[in-house]
């Protein structure tokens, strides 16, 4: 390949509010077509839009954990098209002066750690869904003035990888501070690629394409890999990229041409004149600052000073309701790895092979740091252990398993050293082959005080005193 | 008609009376589209608010006002069969108030014009020479008032379109601050101009009118929260010590010497009880851009304003091949040919090219112009002039093309009023030639209480109060 590739994004993202943008209608996809609605939804003669507050909080969280510059000053936009879509026959947007911009996000990739910075951070609304049918067209306009915020990066990214990690890193973020719920497959958020080839180390930007409403981060993908391959097969052939729309197409895995530039639209935006420009209060903005839910990388940074590797930091936070979890089990416990092991390990283990939900997860917090507590107080082996955590997994209380069972481990030393003892007497061979340096000796002689105990003797203090006792013969 | 007379008769017989009379001057005036039966209204005033000064008066609203059930045409074609499916904040306060809506009154298409000539219902004539027009675009409000079919109609002023029909009529024309009274459910001609207004035959009613309509409402973010004053019991007809302001650009424009006399004889009359009466003096080339840039901005918020008119999901909908072609079809068909002049010439000052040289020129000196009135109306308590230079023009007479400076200045100059959002109204000045002509007064924001108190002691001067044309001819 010849050509660096440049990409920039554009993320659309539903707020998860109470009701509409600009209405009191409420918003809930899962309800009948054309309930959530009403007159302003509805673009009838007359109306006039009313900012959702929950909205603009929303959005306010959104750029501070994207380390935006904050307009306290809210104004917004029309831009004008016609689309049966789009029953006022103009969107309201920020057009000029979104709520965020100037923002970064970290992300990381094999290549490494890297910033993409972000352009701007704006509020809108959405417009209504459309069902094309072979009998007609049918708009179900429960969608429609739904709160949206779009996110623009800048042309910062070079390849599919970069592309991903910055959406799944952003789509995490804005799960954590609950202002989505962020399922691209249901629409709830959606991409548009930005993606242009240039020979290395050019200054100036090639020409690109606009590949609009990416569903999931494996279309990001493949229409990023489709777009690298056409145009650089153009411009290898001396031909010129053509400025233009595309849409991918998930049946050929390539993308195709909506529209090109000539025939762009001019969305004639002016002022909103219905909204006045909106101040907001310093206290209120500050109270939002100061909510702020926990995000991704602080969760990470806390559980790499509680001595968490990396890797199981990042396997934790990848999923919020896990890192929640995790966090509630460590109000009980001090053992940080050992709950993260059983966490990552185990628990996830269990989910995955009984397909059970993450948020119907049967596991009790608490259950979990008394299990804990116990293998490190060695009251109970690994082993045991694993049979506690079936029984937990089916609501049971540890304490009452173990007791059961008959499961607690022996740790009394003089209990144990009279097992020893007695074994020690029952054994003289094997004395004598610990004398003469077979240490397989030690390992049957272990086995036979766990064998009189039950089971119940602590392994590792038997070993140790077992040692002790043989030296002394 | 005013209020008081209605308050000595029986509601029901009142209001019926007045349906009658309206349906009686539909041949001579043509100011009505729809009439409302009465019968369920009164029988429903028992649980409304006998104290509200509009309680059981026959009204009037012009059909840009929604009422849920009934034609709201705002006198186009494509609307000529929309019924809102919600009423009007207006609407409602009204109800609650306990008038009885008796028609929905003809307007210039969606408010636009100021003639009354171009409604798809046909003109509306003046009442005092049905050779006249009534002016508008509130012109069936306003010809009924006159007319003494009602005491009270509701009208919208987004260039005058109150207050000029009031002068040519003879009756008391209102148009409180911008965000006084809510536009929520006012099918809108350019909402950052828009005002709701009314008509009544004297000041005093005026004054008690602007109690019940008045208020916050949080459907319309541009209404306000400011407290809604005793208009009535603060109406004081003393002047001593007031400031009046005489914008003499208009009194300079005018050419009638019958309105100038008069109006000088007014301005002695009020010197005389003690007020204090100066000459001022506008930026002669600010009111003669007034005109220029109230269209410019009025018609590219108009363009948005009414991109919902399609024809798909309400209104008047034209077949065509496919959806863009029902709109075109349905837009084609739905507006007259002025609608569409000024469709064209907004969306021609929105475009990217010129939108810098129009539009947001336009919106600069919209910013002069208010810049420069507030300077004096801060030093004023009011500002006066002729509503008009002339008397109701005939209809193959220029209406509204003219651009001489007589025109532009003393047919424009209320605009001042749209612009800045300052309260206006216009009240009977002089008869000439058996024609009515009015007096404007204009004050600062939210000083609804001067206007109305040097309204009505130019009212006591003048004693054109309650004149009515009268049905008997």
């Amino acid at each position: 390949m010849n050509f660096e590739t440049v990409i920039g994004i554009e993320i659309h993202c539903e707020l998860k509010t109470n009701t509409k943008m600009f209405s009191g209608a409420a918003v809930d996809f899962a309800s009948e077509p054309n309930t959530n609605t009403n007159e302003i939804d509805l673009g009838m003669p007359g109306i006039l839009p009313s900012v959702n507050k929950e909205a603009v909080a929303s959005a306010l969280r959104t750029c501070y954990a994207l380390e935006c510059e904050i307009d306290p000053l809210i104004k917004f936009d029309r831009k004008n098209y016609y689309y049966s879509d789009l029953p006022k026959g103009f969107q309201i947007t920020q057009q000029f002066y979104p709520i965020g911009s100037h923002g970064k996000i970290q992300i990381e990739t094999e290549l490494g750690k890297k910033e993409i910075r972000i352009n701007r951070i704006h509020m809108e609304e959405d417009t209504a869904k459309q069902l094309h049918q072979i009998e007609g067209s049918f708009i179900n306009f429960n969608r429609a003035g739904t709160p949206l915020i779009e996110i623009v990066t800048e042309p910062d990214m070079s390849n599919a990888k970069e592309a991903i990690a910055y959406v799944e890193k952003v789509r995490n973020m804005l799960y954590y501070l609950n202002v989505s719920d962020c399922k691209m497959e249901e629409g709830s958020m959606r991409c548009d690629i930005n993606i242009s080839l240039r020979p290395y180390g050019y200054p100036e930007l090639g020409v690109k394409s606009e590949i609009k409403n990416l569903n999931s981060v494996s279309n990001v993908q493949k229409s990023i890999e489709f777009e690298i391959e056409r145009q650089s097969k153009i411009l290898l052939s001396g031909g010129q990229v053509e400025q233009a729309t595309r849409r991918f197409d998930e049946a050929s895995r390539s993308t195709v041409l909506m529209r090109k530039k000539e025939g762009a639209v001019d969305y004639k935006y002016f002022p909103e004149p219905n909204i006045f420009p909106i101040r907001l209060d310093a206290n209120w903005i500050e109270k939002i600052k100061n909510t702020l839910p926990e995000l991704p990388s602080e969760r990470k940074s806390t559980y790499t000073q509680y001595g968490l590797s990396d890797y199981d930091a990042d396997i934790l936070v990848q999923t919020k309701e896990v890192s929640d979890f995790y966090n509630e089990v460590v109000t009980h416990t001090k053992e940080y790895k050992l709950v993260a092991n059983w966490v990552i390990v185990e628990m996830m283990a269990f989910l995955n092979k009984n397909n059970i939900d993450i948020h119907k997860n049967p596991l009790s917090p608490q259950y979990l740091a008394i299990m804990v507590e116990m293998i490190q107080a060695k009251e109970i082996s690994g082993k045991q252990a694993k049979i506690v955590f079936e029984e937990m997994m089916n609501g049971k209380d540890p304490r009452k398993v173990v007791e059961e069972k008959g499961m607690k481990q022996l740790s009394d030393t003089s209990a144990i050293l009279t097992l020893i003892q007695s074994v020690l007497d029952a054994n003289p061979q094997s004395i004598e082959d610990f004398k003469n340096g077979k240490d397989r000796a030690v390992g049957f002689l272990v086995g036979q005080v766990m064998k009189a105990s039950k089971g119940q003797a602590n392994p590792a203090m038997t070993n140790k005193m077992l040692v002790e006792e043989l030296k002394k013969r | 008609m005013n209020f008081n007379d209605v308050k000595n008769k029986d509601i029901k017989t009142a209001c019926e009376e007045s349906l009658s009379l309206a349906k009686a001057s539909q041949a001579k005036l043509n100011a009505v589209v729809s009439f409302v039966e009465v019968e369920q209204q009164v029988k429903e005033l028992s649980n409304k608010n006998a104290n509200s000064p509009l309680f059981g008066v026959p009204i009037v609203l012009k059909d840009n006002v929604s009422t849920k059930g009934i034609l709201t045409s705002a006198s186009s074609r494509i609307l000529s069969n929309y019924i809102p499916i919600y009423d009007a904040t207006i609407t409602k306060k009204l109800k609650e108030a306990g008038a009885i809506v008796i028609a929905k009154s003809s307007m210039d298409e969606l408010g636009m014009g100021g003639t009354n000539l171009n409604a798809y219902t046909g003109k509306v004539n003046n009442p005092y020479d049905v050779n006249r027009i009534s002016g508008g675009s509130s012109g069936g409000s306003a010809a009924l008032v006159a007319q003494g079919v009602v005491p009270f109609a509701i009208g919208t002023d987004t260039g005058d379109s109150v207050r000029k029909p009031a002068s040519y009529c003879g009756i008391v024309g209102v148009k409180p601050t911008y965000g006084r009274i809510s536009r929520y459910g006012i099918i809108p001609y350019a909402s950052s101009l828009d005002h709701v207004g009314y008509f009544t035959t004297n000041v005093s009613d005026a004054s008690s009118a602007l109690e019940v309509l008045a208020g916050r409402d949080d459907l319309d973010m541009t209404s306000s929260n400011q407290e809604v004053q005793a208009y009535s019991k603060l109406l004081d007809s003393n002047v001593a010590g007031k400031k009046i302001a005489i914008l003499v650009n208009v009194q300079e424009a005018i050419e009638d010497t019958t309105i100038t006399n008069s109006f000088n004889h007014i301005m002695n009359t009020l010197k005389e009880k003690g007020a204090i009466v100066e000459e001022v003096r506008m930026n002669d080339d600010y009111m003669k851009a007034l005109l220029p840039t109230y269209y410019v901005l009025s018609n590219a918020e108009a363009t948005a304003n009414h991109s919902n008119l399609d024809g798909v999901r309400f209104g008047v909908r034209e077949e065509g091949a496919d959806l863009v072609e029902i709109m075109i079809n349905s837009r084609t068909k739905g507006f007259s040919s002025d609608v569409r002049k000024r469709f064209v010439i907004g969306s021609y000052s929105l475009h990217v090219d010129n939108q810098e040289k129009l539009y947001k020129k336009a919106q600069k000196v919209r910013r002069v112009i208010v810049d420069e009135l507030k300077t004096i109306m801060n030093k004023y308590d009011v500002i006066v002039a002729s509503s008009s230079g002339t008397i109701a023009p005939l209809p193959n007479q220029k209406c509204g093309e003219d651009l001489s400076v007589s025109h532009l200045v003393a047919e424009n100059h209320m605009l001042l009023g749209n612009f800045s959002g300052f309260p206006s109204m216009s009240l009977p000045q002089v008869m000439v030639n058996k024609m009515p002509v009015g007096i404007s007064v204009m004050a600062k924001a939210f000083d609804e209480v001067n206007m109305f108190n040097i309204a009505k002691a130019i009212e006591e001067i003048t004693g054109l109060e309650n004149i009515v044309v009268g049905g008997d001819e």
